[in-house]
């Protein structure tokens, strides 16, 4: 959180400014409100399913098949809602969001079952079913760029009465999402499941935790938030393709590692996952208004990425060996 | 306690930040900040920054900044905004950030019609015209599209290959990135003409990652697997920027492919690709930037659809061809070809 406010600080001060097109009001390039709900809904795609692959790595998993869920879920809500034509906004929305849902959650308990089912390394299984459903989703639509219907992009797009072109809904998602992922984590028996077995999968065992249903369970919810970014991003775009989010996986667990999240499992929060979302994508952000050469945006990232996580656990060193001294003094 | 006060300091802070901005058009902050110089300032948005033909575009969009800031004493500038690689989701943010950034215009090749449309909308509405170069958004509200063809550039280059192969023979269509829709339209192009050779068989149509390895690779693959391909219908060079095809027997092999940049050019005069049907790239960035300087500072209307020439290259006018993609700002024409006619 400090890092994005300095982060943005910092934008604020060097971003420059320049005039409205329209009002020729002389406005800063960075803190306004179009470029901060910009950020905001670039990050939300991310960061929702960011929250569910936090789950995963909570669970001591790893979920790469996200971004292909993402373009498979977006594809076929697509190619449903063109072959039943013209409906009413409210049926489309309906009819989108369950397709996109329970896409999500079909593929998620997929890899949850073969996960549990074969015995192999959620990595291997993630990364096959990484390829084979953007294959299904390649196949499926022949490729195509498919047009979703207008009432999905004007549910996406609603202004909410801030004024044109300013577009809440996905960030009103991406905040909605964290909340139901950091009350799952911290308030349920089942997210406090997947820290024990993410902890010490042993343990939770003998225990009587159900391992293999945790797993499964956890697989799901990725798989769920994958549906619901691409039922956002679709609309919100308004088109959906085979290639949409190639290549997200890896932002997508790097926003949860960012955020906090170990990849030997056992820590994380949802919280954190919106936050590193939000901050790879300033990070992205900046490169562009503070005029750095666009070419170096993989270099900036890869570093930025790697001294989040050590500042991170520089952190948290420091504050276990100070709560250590202190309750030694007492 | 102590972390938690910290926390929601912080939180409060975030929420302050957010709510300044909400609130103002004009914060505090930009009073500090010098306000910009009136110019034209041009976003371009190409589709990859890592494909060398995107760069000969923004090459173009410099030199004619650089003209035109010395003829009308306006100051033009290009802010280069292309990512890495294609993504039409990204580049619709990008278009979102040039206009939040103060841009006058937008120039942009779509990876994905569908998905930068709506920003495109939200540009034009927020007073910044768009134009399209390369591969166009025909539903958007874009003021201006400039490019070759489509269908016809497809057609040509079957028409060239069949020249090549004596009307006869199995070919492959060799296609890029599967959902920009300027490349399908030339692979539909490619499949009308053959349609006018009864003996020239389709073998398919072959898409592919737009890097020059990626395409190399695939060429390499499909040759392996289909001996019997006599001819390659390219509709973008990608392949041809490496080295790797280079072993391929002309005897055997024809290639005739759309674009002609330097490393392309050992092709055609080794007779792999004895026919490049060359855009001039370079021209995606000058004429557009020309074009919006027209529209936006000089209030001139621009035509909807500005056509782009395909350019043949041959052996017969290699040398020219190389001169002038040295004068267009090549650094790697090679030497040797400089000399020729």
């Amino acid at each position: 959180m400090l890092v994005i406010l300095l982060l943005g600080a910092v934008l604020s001060i060097f971003a420059g400014s320049h005039a409205d097109a329209r009002t020729g009001q002389t406005v800063n390039n960075f803190l306004n409100s179009y470029t901060l709900i910009q950020t905001a809904t670039d990050a939300s795609f991310f960061a929702i399913m960011a929250v569910g692959a936090t789950v995963v790595i909570i669970s001591g998993g790893i979920d790469l098949s996200v971004g292909s869920i993402y373009a498979l879920a977006g594809v076929a809500m697509a190619m449903v809602l063109r072959s039943l034509g013209t409906a009413d906004t409210a049926s489309t929305i309906a009819i989108g969001l369950v397709i996109a849902i329970g896409i999500g959650l079909l593929c998620g308990a997929i890899n949850g079952a073969l996960v549990v089912g074969l015995g192999v390394h959620p990595f291997i299984i993630t990364l096959g079913t990484m390829w084979i459903v953007r294959g299904i989703a390649f196949v499926g639509s022949n490729a195509e760029s498919i047009l979703v219907p207008r009432g999905l992009t004007q549910l996406a797009k609603a202004s909410l009465g801030l004024g044109d072109s300013l577009y809440p809904v996905p960030m009103m998602v991406m905040v909605a999402v964290t909340v139901i992922g950091s009350v799952y984590l911290i308030q349920t028996v089942g997210g406090r499941r997947v820290f024990a077995v993410g902890g010490n999968a042993e343990a939770s065992r003998f225990s009587g935790v159900p391992i293999g249903r945790v797993k499964i369970v956890v697989f799901v919810i990725s798989g769920l938030s994958a549906g619901l970014a691409a039922f956002m991003g679709a609309s919100f775009y308004g088109s959906a393709s085979c290639a949409d989010a190639t290549g997200y996986e890896l932002y997508v667990i790097a926003s949860a590692v960012v955020g906090g999240a170990s990849l030997s499992g056992g820590k994380g929060s949802a919280a954190g996952a919106l936050l590193g979302a939000v901050l790879i994508v300033l990070i992205r952000q900046s490169i562009r208004t503070l005029h750095f050469d666009q070419n170096y945006e993989w270099i900036i990232i890869g570093c930025a990425i790697i001294i989040a996580v050590v500042l991170d656990q520089a952190s948290s060193r420091f504050t276990t060996s100070r709560m250590a001294r202190a309750s030694a003094k007492s | 306690m102590r972390d938690r006060v910290h926390r929601s300091a912080l939180l409060t802070a975030a929420l302050a930040l957010f709510l300044t901005a909400c609130n103002s058009q004009a914060p505090p902050a930009t009073q500090q900040a010098p306000a910009a110089k009136p110019g034209l300032k041009v976003a371009l948005i190409a589709k990859s920054s890592t494909n060398p033909v995107f760069l000969s575009a923004r090459t173009g969009a410099e030199a004619a900044a650089k003209e035109l800031t010395q003829k009308h004493n306006v100051p033009v500038e290009i802010a280069w905004l292309t990512p890495p690689t294609e993504d039409g989701q990204i580049q619709a943010q990008r278009i979102a950030q040039a206009v939040n950034e103060g841009a006058n215009a937008v120039l942009i090749s779509c990876s994905d019609a569908g998905k930068v449309t709506g920003a495109i909308n939200d540009a034009v509405a927020r007073g910044v015209p768009v134009m399209t170069f390369d591969s166009d958004a025909p539903e958007s509200q874009r003021f201006a599209f400039y490019g070759v063809d489509d269908i016809k550039t497809g057609q040509m280059v079957m028409e060239e290959l069949a020249a090549q192969m004596g009307e006869a023979g199995s070919i492959a269509i060799l296609a890029g990135n599967q959902n920009a829709p300027n490349l399908r339209k030339r692979v539909e192009g490619v499949k009308q003409a053959a349609a006018k050779y009864p003996k020239i068989k389709i073998v398919d149509t072959f898409y592919h990652i737009e890097t020059p390895q990626d395409a190399a690779a695939e060429v390499v693959r499909v040759q392996n697997a289909y001996p019997q391909i006599q001819g390659w219908a390219m509709i973008g060079g990608w392949p041809l920027f490496t080295q790797t095809l280079l072993d391929l027997n002309p005897k055997k092999v024809k290639i005739v492919a759309v674009d002609g940049l330097p490393a392309e050019l050992a092709y055609v005069e080794k007779g792999i690709a004895p026919v490049l049907l060359a855009q001039p790239t370079y021209l995606w960035g000058y004429e557009s930037v020309k074009r919006i300087f027209d529209k936006v500072q000089l209030k001139q209307d621009v035509p909807k659809i500005i056509p782009m020439e395909l350019v043949k290259v041959t052996k017969d006018n290699l040398g020219t061809w190389a001169r002038q993609l040295k004068e267009w700002g090549f650094t790697d024409v090679p030497d040797s070809y400089l000399s020729m006619k």
